[in-house]
């Protein structure tokens, strides 16, 4: 009997350890970089080991990409896997910026790391030419103004998208989310910043606000969503959507696509009182052990034909203007993809705002959640 | 002598491994909880007591408020499903107590994420129980049960069930049942018998049962997230809320501080209510 007991409670324990990883975890993938580097590190002087390792959210590069890039170089690709962008830097500093090459990083925390310093590497655009590709609209942003650190990779604004079948309004904008006639029939991202910014911006106000004073009114204002909200989550938003649980969401791009691309009776918003907006960018570790893979690798993402194929899997916008002749005909035809570009010249980045506001930001959702 | 200390050589790496994996972690974080934050990223050198004194804010309170109630919620009605199960297991033929036993134990070879999400599919909606209530002519529209508070109950009563009934089943298969019938003997009814007998002896079962269930229920969050919506805040996801978006590890250190201070009263309590040492004193 001891032995069921303790038995079922290490499968609860175990269980447990793995709830946070809802993005699921992929273990063929999974290895320790710097154990294999050991192995197959040449002396120095030479060149670099035929390795790179790459540091990412899971599935955020398609096989086969890989496979193509694996071929041509004959450099074999090691990932290891995050959760969150904050998991991400705790495990790079533990390496002191030295076990990974290429890191995926959202915006806000390339900021964060560029204001920390000795994380990232400057890329030698010398070695990675196709960085021409790149759509200027994407380039030259807050957290990398001289185009230094970062390439352009996943970019994403969330969009509103309803079922006209089962939603009883119209929505035009964040603010017909607060419509009664929604009760109990709303999925939202399970995310203080972007929740609290879209109600700051039916406000007239920016997601990135930091007078508190405002705050305060918009959590009063963003009480009275709660009655509307059927459920807040992280993954797999779409679901909720299709299944008929919700008639109406506010999610990310890749959800909008993936919804629209299950059901192409739902109707896409680009929300009237101005979009936020996120891009996940690639960068090079300050001390990666194979830098020059690493550039390799960038050059290889920006080719024309390749980043097409990465964008139309993974399912963001494609900040590559030499790719859109190469983008399948159901991407562009998607709506979660056609958002008007004059909206997202005018996008809103959710920057970081410090820890300070950040907790205040993080109480007022506390509040929201228990209401 | 020598064989003992053979025996000593043995335990070491156990006692290695409870140091680095559990003792140092534990020491950071209670010393993590003292720290002042960063305004940007990680810690600052300053001692302080104020993550203990931001825990008084109201709001947070309430989340420790409504973590104990939804675990209190759960240990009661595990405990009333849980005990006739027990009881009545430990009463069948030896033969199909180790099938019911099986079963009661099966579902945790399967991941209990994956379990919960396999709820989910049930309560929907359009999911596999509206479905069959519709068809029987039960209920004409389909029930709002995922995402609210009652399928958080259901998540949280399924996933920890067996935690109550084997303690029970333990304490009654162990129970001397010439008491009882010397309970009859003496005029007692059935339902005299058991109350007076039968539940006063196997209690150190139900209390077990009652611990393993509340503390675990305490700090699982991902059941209320995935089931209620995320639309209720525990502990637990305040904790993971502080390290993960709000970047505030110190507040999120004494929160942990201050969820183990209330597990390890829970199980003093209990030792003190039982005089057991462990709660392995009764399996």
């Amino acid at each position: 009997m001891k032995k069921v007991l303790s038995l079922l409670l290490a499968a609860l324990s175990v269980s447990l350890a793995f709830t946070g990883c809802q993005k699921g975890e992929n273990a063929s993938s999974q290895s320790t970089p710097a154990s294999q580097a050991n192995s197959q590190e040449p002396a120095k002087g030479t060149s670099e080991a035929k390795e790179l390792n790459i540091f990412t959210w899971d599935g955020y590069f398609p096989q086969d990409v890989q496979d193509a890039f694996t071929a041509e170089t004959g450099i074999k690709l090691n990932f290891s896997n995050f959760e969150t962008n904050e998991e991400m830097l705790t495990k790079l500093q533990a390496s002191n910026a030295g076990d990974y090459d290429i890191v995926v990083v959202s915006d806000y925390m390339v900021a964060i790391m560029n204001e920390l310093g000795g994380l990232l590497k400057e890329i030698d655009k010398s070695k990675v030419p196709n960085y021409e590709n790149l759509d200027p609209a994407y380039l030259g942003k807050f957290y990398d103004p001289e185009n230094l650190y970062t390439v352009p990779y996943g970019p994403g604004a969330p969009l509103i998208v309803y079922d006209p079948a089962t939603c009883p309004v119209e929505i035009k904008g964040y603010a017909d989310l607060w419509n009664p006639a929604l009760q109990d029939s709303l999925v939202l991202m399970d995310s203080s910043r972007v929740i609290i910014g879209i109600t700051l911006k039916t406000m007239g106000r920016s997601f990135n606000e930091t007078d508190t004073a405002v705050l305060s009114e918009a959590k009063e204002k963003l009480m009275g969503l709660k009655p509307n909200v059927r459920t807040l989550s992280v993954n797999n938003l779409q679901d909720v959507i299709l299944s008929g649980e919700a008639s109406a969401g506010f999610m990310f791009t890749s959800q909008v696509a993936m919804a629209l691309d299950a059901n192409p009776e739902l109707q896409v918003v680009y929300p009237e009182e101005g979009l936020g907006f996120g891009i996940d960018c690639l960068t090079v570790a300050a001390n990666a052990p194979h830098p020059e893979n690493a550039f390799a690798f960038l050059n290889f993402l920006l080719e024309p034909q390749t980043a097409a194929s990465v964008s139309s899997q993974i399912y963001y916008l494609c900040p590559n203007t030499a790719a859109q002749e190469f983008l399948p005909e159901a991407y562009k035809q998607n709506g979660a993809f056609a958002t008007p570009s004059a909206m997202l010249a005018e996008a809103e980045f959710v920057e970081d705002v410090g820890t300070e506001l950040a907790a205040e930001y993080e109480k007022i959702w506390t509040e929201f959640k228990q209401q | 002598m020598k064989r003992r200390s053979k025996a000593f050589w043995l335990v070491v790496p156990l006692y290695v491994v409870t140091i680095v994996l559990v003792f140092l972690p534990l020491l950071y974080i209670v010393a993590l909880s003292f720290l002042k934050k960063d305004v940007l990223w990680g810690v600052t050198n300053e001692w302080t007591l104020g993550n203990y004194r931001q825990m008084l804010d109201p709001v947070y309170l309430k989340t420790f408020g409504d973590s104990l109630k939804l675990a209190f919620a759960t240990t009661v009605i595990t405990t009333l499903l849980g005990y006739p199960f027990g009881y009545f297991m430990a009463k069948l033929p030896p033969r199909w107590r180790s099938t019911c036993m099986l079963l009661v134990v099966v579902p945790f070879w399967t991941n209990a994420l994956v379990r919960i999400y396999g709820w989910m599919i049930i309560l929907r909606a359009k999911g596999v129980l509206n479905a069959a209530l519709m068809a029987m002519g039960i209920i004409s529209q389909p029930l709002k049960i995922l995402y609210t508070y009652s399928a958080v109950l259901i998540g949280m009563v399924y996933s920890l069930l067996p935690f109550m009934i084997l303690p029970v089943y333990n304490s009654v298969e162990k129970l001397d049942w010439s008491l009882v019938e010397a309970s009859r003997d003496l005029g007692a009814n059935a339902v005299e018998a058991f109350f007076t007998v039968t539940l006063k002896l196997t209690l150190p079962g139900v209390l077990s049962g009652f611990v393993l269930v509340f503390v675990p229920s305490i700090g699982l969050f991902f059941i209320a997230d995935l089931l209620g919506g995320g639309k209720i805040m525990l502990v637990g996801n305040l904790i993971k809320n502080q390290l993960l978006q709000a970047r505030d590890w110190p507040f999120g250190a004494a929160l942990s501080v201050m969820m183990m201070l209330l597990t390890l009263l829970i199980i003093l309590l209990y030792r003190k209510v039982t005089g057991a040492k462990d709660l392995e004193g009764f399996f």
